[in-house]
């Protein structure tokens, strides 16, 4: 699976194709225009990240001829503009995303994750498991160790986002808009307390920690060796 | 074309005003003189020809011509001269009396050869139908000279007193608009740096009073306005000078010599919250600048105010039981509006109540909707904000505490300036009230057709 990044910021380029790589995806960056439509038209990729502004073609009329080549790869775009006429440009193109600088780098991990899932829908899932956790997708209950966790609706839609994700980092921003629908930077710490609460529930009385807070960056659900 | 100034604009009015009036009086003294000296004219030449029929009557039965000679002699101006019922000319008193002269009854003037007569045609015989003409002939010469003379004064009279009114008026329009002059040289004087100039208005003419205290007022708006544009570039400039001392020092302490990987770490781990700090700041800051540049368009759909505060509430209800604090809600309103706006607009104000409400107290919101207006009142049992920080309240950066900073906030004291922006795009209006344990934010939304 490979991504293409069409960056002409040599650093921003090159910090975003080392944290992809980290993140175990294979990625190209090329920094002009012409090229970078050149090797998207050729169709072996599986998302697109576009700057904007470009030298040679903009990020848009990239966007326009992919799209117009008949090309449905997912297209992310990178912005330091956020005009709405932009986004509503951007989007009426047939972008996927759109990511306005400054951002968080496990914002954009977790959207390029989001947007390359979107492609292959899984079967119907009926649980979500990971070591000895086990949230039952029908009967709406969460067991543990084969204990019943009593969750309220939100705990519930957080943890089974953090099922779901397991192994993702997820920054707070994008846990507030997922379960909260809170699509703005809310500048509080209710997704802390509401972490707080679940590990409460979940973690405390196990050995086995498996929410993990990832300093500055967000929460993670995985197993980790003692 | 460039307009004439408004002094030379009054001062020829003036003189037009001065020149109408003095004509219009000349006009009527010269035809009221003039209408008198017909009047004399008539009365003279009345008497005469009393006096002329019976001399004639005389000559008729002596014929003698001496009492004729002696009638007209006693009056040197007058000519007379008698025509016969055919036409014939029988008699002229004088040589050089003209020869075509009016032929109607009554009194007319005619001029000749540079002298003017009043002239007066009478029968002979007021009984007799075919009775010789008199027509007697008075020289009015001096009379017109006069009438001329006036003339040519009132002309004069006209043209100096509209030359006078025109100076004295300059005069008086220069020193009577003195005042716009000195609100010129004020507005001359205005500049970023000196926007504190004013103009006295207690001395200003009524008319100009009130120009006067809108162009007082509007400087005191630019100037209000400037002050806070001034003192928010200084407050930016003074909020990212600390985190970025910060990263600045840490970073090269950190490599001033070699350390144990952790300490790197820490190192980055440190420096990403300055930077997710200045993050947050510098968008905040975007968002107020579209804000002000008019760019927050809010995508109206009805929303219930209700199911909004219900939903935020919602989301802030873990952080209120661990700060046990009760959260409630009363009253339901439908407006239209943005609702990611409204609800970041909204979640400043609960997350600042949060912060300020001490353990065990209570936070409301109570909306209520009427004919012309939804309101909603966050209310919160904090301490009270004195009356002379309330105005201050939604300024930029501003802090009640200035010691609290970046503390578990994110914010740089931007929230309230964002809720206030937000309120404002749709059109509403934002307050604050505080009283011992009870502080409310009030939003009032107008309804408009």
């Amino acid at each position: 699976m490979k991504l293409l990044i069409v960056e002409d910021q040599p650093k921003t380029g090159h910090y975003l194709r080392q944290g992809l790589a980290e993140a175990g995806f294979n990625t190209e960056l090329v920094a002009d225009g012409n090229t970078g439509q050149q090797l998207a038209l050729s169709g072996d990729y599986a998302l697109l990240i576009l700057d904007v502004m470009l030298p040679g073609r903009d990020g848009w009329q990239i966007l326009q001829a992919v799209r117009s080549a008949g090309l449905d790869t997912p297209v992310l775009f990178l912005t330091a503009r956020d005009a709405v006429e932009d986004r509503v440009h951007g989007l009426e193109l047939g972008a996927d995303d759109y990511l306005v600088k400054p951002f968080a780098f496990s914002e954009l991990l977790a959207r390029v994750r989001s947007l390359l899932r979107r492609g292959s829908a899984s079967p119907q899932e009926t649980s979500l498991q990971l070591a000895d956790l086990r949230l039952d997708l029908i009967r709406r209950r969460v067991e543990r160790n084969g204990q019943r966790i009593d969750l309220t609706a939100k705990e519930f839609a957080l943890l089974e986002m953090l099922l779901r994700r397991q192994g993702e980092v997820l920054p707070k921003s994008l846990i507030a808009s997922q379960v909260w629908d809170m699509n703005f930077d809310s500048d509080t710490n209710v997704i802390e307390v509401a972490i707080r609460r679940l590990r409460l529930k979940v973690d405390d009385e196990f050995p086995n920690k498996l929410i993990h807070t990832v300093r500055g960056m967000g929460y993670v659900l995985e197993e980790r060796p003692a | 074309m460039r307009r004439l100034s408004l002094s030379s604009r009054l001062a020829l009015l003036f003189a037009a005003c001065t020149a109408v009036v003095s004509l219009f009086a000349g006009v009527l003294f010269s035809r009221a003189s003039e209408t008198h000296f017909i009047e004399l004219d008539q009365q003279l030449l009345d008497g005469k020809l009393i006096g002329l029929r019976r001399a004639l009557h005389e000559i008729q039965s002596s014929d003698s011509k001496i009492k004729l000679a002696d009638e007209l002699s006693r009056q040197a101006d007058l000519s007379l001269r008698i025509t016969g019922s055919d036409g014939k000319r029988w008699y002229d008193s004088s040589a050089s009396l003209p020869d075509n002269l009016p032929q109607q009854s009554g009194l007319s003037t005619i001029n000749n050869d540079g002298t003017d007569y009043r002239v007066l045609n009478a029968p002979l015989f007021t009984d007799k139908p075919d009775s010789p003409q008199l027509t007697l002939l008075l020289d009015i010469t001096h009379h017109q000279h006069f009438l001329q003379r006036m003339q040519h004064l009132i002309w004069l009279t006209v043209g100096l007193s509209a030359l006078a009114t025109a100076l004295l008026g300059a005069w008086a329009a220069q020193s009577g608009l003195r005042p716009l002059r000195r609100m010129s040289a004020v507005a001359k004087g205005v500049s970023a740096q000196s926007l504190n100039a004013r103009l006295p208005e207690a001395n200003m003419p009524p008319e100009l009073a009130e120009l006067a205290h809108h162009f007082n007022a509007m400087l005191g708006r630019l100037d209000d306005a400037f002050q806070r544009l001034s003192a928010f570039s200084a407050d930016i400039a003074h909020e990212l000078r600390t985190p970025l001392s910060n990263l600045l020092t840490h970073t090269q302490v950190t490599l001033t010599r070699p350390r144990p990987i952790e300490d790197y770490r820490e190192a980055l781990h440190s420096n990403l919250e300055e930077l997710q700090w200045m993050a947050q700041l510098v968008n905040d800051m975007l968002y107020l600048a579209k804000a002000d540049h008019g760019l927050l368009m809010p995508q109206c759909e009805p929303l219930e105010l209700a199911d909004e505060v219900d939903f935020l509430l919602d989301f802030f209800a873990p952080l209120a039981e661990d700060a046990q604090i009760s959260l409630s809600r009363e009253g339901r309103a439908l407006i239209k509006g943005d609702r990611n706006m409204l609800r970041r607009a909204f979640s400043n104000l609960l997350d600042n109540a949060l912060r300020f409400t001490p353990p065990d107290g209570q936070i409301r919101v109570v909306i209520v909707d009427s004919a012309d207006s939804s309101i909603l009142r966050f209310e919160n049992t904090g301490d009270r904000i004195p009356d002379t920080l309330l105005p201050r309240l939604f300024d930029r950066f501003y802090r009640a505490d200035p010691a609290r900073r970046k503390d578990d906030s994110e914010h740089a004291g931007l929230g309230l300036a964002i809720t206030q922006s937000i309120v404002h795009a749709h059109g509403g209006e934002i307050s604050c009230t505080s009283r011992q344990q009870s502080t409310s934010f009030i939003i009032q939304f107008n309804k408009r057709a």
